[in-house]
């Protein structure tokens, strides 16, 4: 159970052994199970119920390949795990796949030539029966596929605790934006915060991505990602003014105690002290609910998607995902193409479906899902796509955004508005490269 | 201390100190309540159900045990590295004279003011090229090398009082300045040298960035206590028995060894002015 | 009561040598650099390398894992027109002070208390000790679940128990307060340090000197006052420097209880350095904030030292 072994140096014969595959498969067809084997090397940095997801698609691909042997190279991370990833790749470490969740990650490195093009393997392979091509543009930058998304989450749902919405007199979740705002006054009537929005770090700025995209669509949204429009376009502004009508609404208490709170201690105030109403988190609360709070999915707290703007964009939606992606330097890329292959298909999206979490390949069995999973996948397959854009956002520019938006809560008036749009857009200036 | 203190002073001093570990009783009633509980806050009293759950599982889940060797060895050889060489080069800076002394003094008091951060990563870099990442050298000759900042400084301010009378007499006796160490100044420093022990230990004992980054197989207790943290669980409980077992060594030292160096053996120096 | 010899390397050197002959070698020199051979090799590589490394790095634009481009003194120019970076500077003022001020200071009042009556605060010194046993990341936890803004965290449960309820807020989310709760959070672990060093300061005040004051007619409080207070002042300077050198490199009780919010209101230096360096891997402008840091301590420290060894001699 503890085995956390690690190995940096990977054994001569497993390098003959794979080095011969090579040669014999060099046609990209895809692998017989008992051709590939040797060592197969991640970088892992998950960990908690992550980890233990990780370590049974190893288990399962072991099996389904009885010549490979996982190895892991553990990363104990502290905050954002890009510095701990960096380093370790920086100093030479060496290994042949890794997760990744950001895509501004996934830039960097393709551009500094570490990560290998997937495309050909996308193309002759099972993945492109079990992925949509869907997935595929959102693990491909610039037309090429770099990345093998193995789950996803939705990120413009909002979690809520069935009692405190009966206890509000909320039968049915709001549909639209009026709807939703006008549920406020249910909900302070039974001394409930309507939003738990936790601004201590980063969870704030779900609220201005899902309402931009809402207002002003994926490509547009995409378009601020890459700073092809600037920050203090209108649209931004727009954005912010209909967040700015929420905290006028009353929605979430001061702005100090949103500052306060962390996005825990918001899915703790909605789902286990029923304070306060809806949070708009990832689904990896659903797991925290269920483990940490020991809730029920679907009978003790349920989701409830975004609701419409009416303008238009009504059919986009937020989402993260997780992808494994192979370094251009693995040694072991026979054994790396055919795991990225398994991930894809229904052993491994079952195991993911069975850890509580989405699968997106189209062989995954749904009923494994627990109502919350189902819905929100449901909810991400109707929808356009667009990726959380604090993962897409380059260097310091994130940190800024964030820190920018606090600013924006401490006082939601069009003058700061105005002033943070500008430093946002003065620092977008000197990061693109 | 002569004469009787007033009443009044171990009470206020003992109310003092309970005040003062109020937040420690935090981790330790933590530690036994299930994380459920805990989750909205330490101090929530709804729900008071207390288990050893925390304790009994943490062993198993995480290499808590194996950690408690690791940081014994490291702290342990840390300190003795300090301890060893601190006083020597502490004496040469004060009674000796040669040249680049105040430089060089300069230089290492300063060290002080580099985050760990700073010379995490370059160290990095040089212990992968000399191979040295994953072992236990990689972590000491940091411990040690940083330590000189504080421990110089701390071991020279206790020199300045040493009494000048006794080098010279060991000078006239005939000894040179290494033996004058050796035989005069050294014997008499020991509470300065068991107070830079101490720190040194605590130091060692907590420090989670370098093994963090340098050390993958065998990791010390505060990089325990940072796996234990998962990146969306919250598992209050047993971070908390982590954070106990932590703490609970560095405490049984200082009370072990606390005399050593409150003892002051400047007393005994056997000078009458 | 020996004569001390003039022509002795312990005089301070011989001052009727011309200065020219006494400049490159004494007899000293082989015994000290003996001395401190292990101790410079030691030194040599856990912080001059990196140091080295830290100035050179400081030259370049680096981001992440794209190529690093030179830009000579361009960071240190960035650095000083960065409001982020000002604002640092100004917290980081603040934040040292205080942490030094409150922990020297409790330590020091303490540590006399104590002295009065060594025996009876063993345990008392020890709990308070356990404050600074624990690390800063614990630490950081601890305070915390104290600061919390729900009636989960204790500073509002106590409010709200003893009918002070309306002064309940939410201490970590108040750019006004935040840094206050994070000062007196570090402090408390960091008095347990002074307290032991002053203790022993006080504790090795010579017996005949308390005696004769004793026969003399003095009671205890007088003599802490004019002997064991003033002789006790060696120990409050090292606590001073350590303390003081300690608060600015600490970091993960930032970290843990407001992460340099909200608003970055409570991002010293430190933290600062940690965002570029660390999470941003600007590793050239991180090195820059720390050189700048470094920069900064020199020059208070260096005349401090140059006094301190001039006197020693």
């Amino acid at each position: 159970m503890l085995n956390r072994s690690i190995s940096r140096t990977l054994g001569r014969r497993a390098l003959l052994v794979s080095a011969s595959a090579a040669v014999l498969f060099a046609a990209a067809l895809p692998s017989y199970a008992a051709d590939v084997s040797g060592d197969l090397v991640l970088l892992n940095w998950a960990a908690g119920s992550e980890e233990d997801m990780v370590k049974a698609l190893e288990e399962g691909f072991m099996k389904a390949y009885p010549n490979v042997h996982f190895k892991e190279i553990n990363l104990t991370t502290q905050g954002d795990q890009r510095g701990a990833i960096r380093a370790a790749l920086q100093s030479g470490e060496k290994a042949d796949i890794f997760i990744n969740t950001w895509p501004a990650f996934r830039k960097e490195l393709v551009d500094a030539g570490m990560l290998k093009d997937l495309t050909p393997l996308w193309n002759s392979s099972a993945i492109k029966d079990n992925l949509s091509d869907g997935w595929k543009n959102l693990g491909s930058l610039d037309g090429k596929v770099y990345g093998v998304t193995y789950t996803f989450g939705d990120r413009s749902a909002m979690f809520y605790r069935t009692e405190t919405m009966k206890k509000a007199g909320i039968d049915t979740q709001p549909a639209t934006w009026d709807a939703m705002v006008a549920d406020f006054g249910k909900l302070k009537a039974a001394n409930v915060t309507p939003l738990a929005i936790g601004a201590k770090v980063w969870s704030h700025t779900e609220w201005f991505e899902s309402i931009y995209e809402h207002l002003n669509g994926i490509d547009m949204a995409a378009k601020l990602a890459a700073h092809q429009i600037p920050w203090t376009d209108p649209s931004v502004k727009n954005a912010l003014k209909k967040y700015a009508e929420l905290i006028k609404a009353g929605c979430c208490g001061s702005a100090d105690s949103m500052l306060a709170m962390d996005w825990d201690n918001a899915s703790d105030a909605v789902l286990k002290a029923g304070t306060h109403g809806w949070q708009m988190i990832g689904m990896w609360v659903n797991d925290r609910a269920q483990t940490t709070d020991g809730l029920k999915q679907g009978v003790d707290y349920s989701i409830t998607q975004f609701p419409a703007m009416g303008a238009g964009h009504d059919d986009v939606t937020s989402v993260d995902t997780k992808e494994f992606s192979e370094f251009a330097s693995a040694a072991n890329a026979p054994a790396a193409d055919a795991f990225l292959t398994w991930i894809t298909t229904a052993d491994a999206a079952n195991i993911v479906a069975q850890h509580g979490l989405a699968s997106p390949s189209s062989k995954v069995d749904s009923s494994l899902y627990g109502p919350v999973i189902k819905y929100s996948s449901e909810a991400v397959n109707k929808a356009k796509p667009q990726f959380v854009l604090g993962d897409l956002l380059p260097g310091d520019l994130v940190d800024e955004y964030r820190v920018q938006l606090q600013k924006f809560l401490q006082d939601p008036s069009d003058a700061t508005i105005d002033a943070v749009t500008q430093a946002l857009e003065a620092k977008a200036a000197t990061e693109y490269q | 201390m002569i004469g009787k203190a007033p009443r009044w002073v171990p009470i206020v001093v003992w109310a003092v100190s309970i005040i003062w570990i109020v937040p420690l009783i935090g981790i330790v009633v933590t530690s036994i309540r299930p994380p459920a509980d805990t989750v909205l806050g330490w101090w929530n009293l709804n729900h008071i159900e207390l288990t050893l759950h925390a304790w009994q599982t943490v062993w198993s889940k995480y290499p808590l045990a194996n950690g408690f060797l690791v940081t014994a060895e490291l702290a342990g050889l840390g300190t003795i590295g300090s301890m060893l060489l601190t006083p020597a080069a502490a004496y040469a800076f004060h009674f000796l004279r040669f040249p680049f002394r105040r430089t060089l003094l300069i230089i290492i008091v300063n060290a002080f003011v580099l985050p760990q951060q700073v010379v995490v990563i370059p160290l990095f870099t040089l212990w992968r090229q000399m191979g040295l990442i994953d072992n236990i050298l990689s972590a000491l000759i940091p411990y040690v090398g940083l330590s000189f900042a504080w421990s110089i400084f701390l071991v020279k301010n206790f020199l300045e009082d040493f009494p000048k009378e006794m080098i010279e007499a060991a000078r006239i006796d005939g000894c040179g300045p290494v033996s004058t160490f050796f035989h005069v100044v050294l014997p008499n420093s020991l509470s300065s040298i068991f107070a830079v022990g101490i720190l040194q230990f605590l130091f060692c004992w907590n420090s989670l960035l370098i093994p963090l980054l340098f050390l993958r197989t065998n990791v010390p207790l505060p990089v325990v206590f940072a796996q234990i943290a998962g990146t969306y669980d919250a598992n209050w409980d047993m971070q908390s028995v982590a954070a106990i077992v932590t703490t609970i060594v560095p405490l049984v030292i200082f009370l072990v060894f606390q005399r050593q160096f409150a003892g002051g053996a400047l007393t005994n120096s056997g000078s009458k002015e | 009561m020996t004569a001390i010899s003039t022509t002795s390397p312990l005089a301070g050197g011989d001052r009727r040598k011309p200065a020219a002959a006494r400049k490159w070698w004494t007899p000293d020199t082989p015994a000290a650099y003996l001395l401190l051979l292990p101790v410079l090799a030691l030194f040599a590589f856990a912080v001059v390398y990196p140091l080295l490394q830290t100035i050179w790095l400081s030259f370049w634009d680096i981001r992440g894992l794209y190529p690093p481009k030179f830009v000579g003194i361009g960071n240190f120019v960035l650095l000083m027109n960065d409001p982020t970076f000002r604002n640092s500077l100004l917290t980081t003022l603040l934040w040292t002070c205080c942490t030094t001020l409150f922990s020297v200071g409790a330590g020091w009042a303490i540590a006399l208390l104590c002295a009065l009556a060594p025996k009876e605060t063993l345990v008392p010194r020890v709990l308070i000790f356990a404050a600074f046993g624990v690390s800063e990341a614990v630490t950081g936890y601890i305070w915390l679940g104290i600061y919390r803004a729900d009636a989960g965290g204790l500073l509002n449960a106590v409010l709200h128990g003893i009918g002070l309820g309306q002064f309940a807020h939410p201490w970590l989310g108040d750019t006004h307060t935040a840094i206050w709760g994070l000062i007196i959070a570090y402090s408390w672990a960091q008095t347990g340090l002074p307290l032991i060093l002053i203790f022993a300061a006080a504790q090795a005040v010579p017996k005949n000197v308390l005696e004769a004051a004793y026969i003399d007619g003095a009671d205890s409080r007088a003599i802490m006052r004019s002997i064991v207070a003033p002789l006790s002042l060696p120990g409050v300077r090292v606590a001073l420097f350590i303390n003081l050198l300690g608060s600015l490199r600490a970091f993960d009780t930032i970290y843990v209880l407001t992460g340099g919010g909200p608003v970055r209101s409570t991002e010293t230096i430190g933290y600062f350095m940690y965002r570029e360096s660390f999470t941003q891997f600007k590793l050239g402008y991180g090195a820059a904030a720390t050189l700048v840091l470094l920069a900064a301590v020199l020059v208070i420290s260096i005349p401090a030292i140059i006094q301190r060894t001039r006197e020693a001699t």
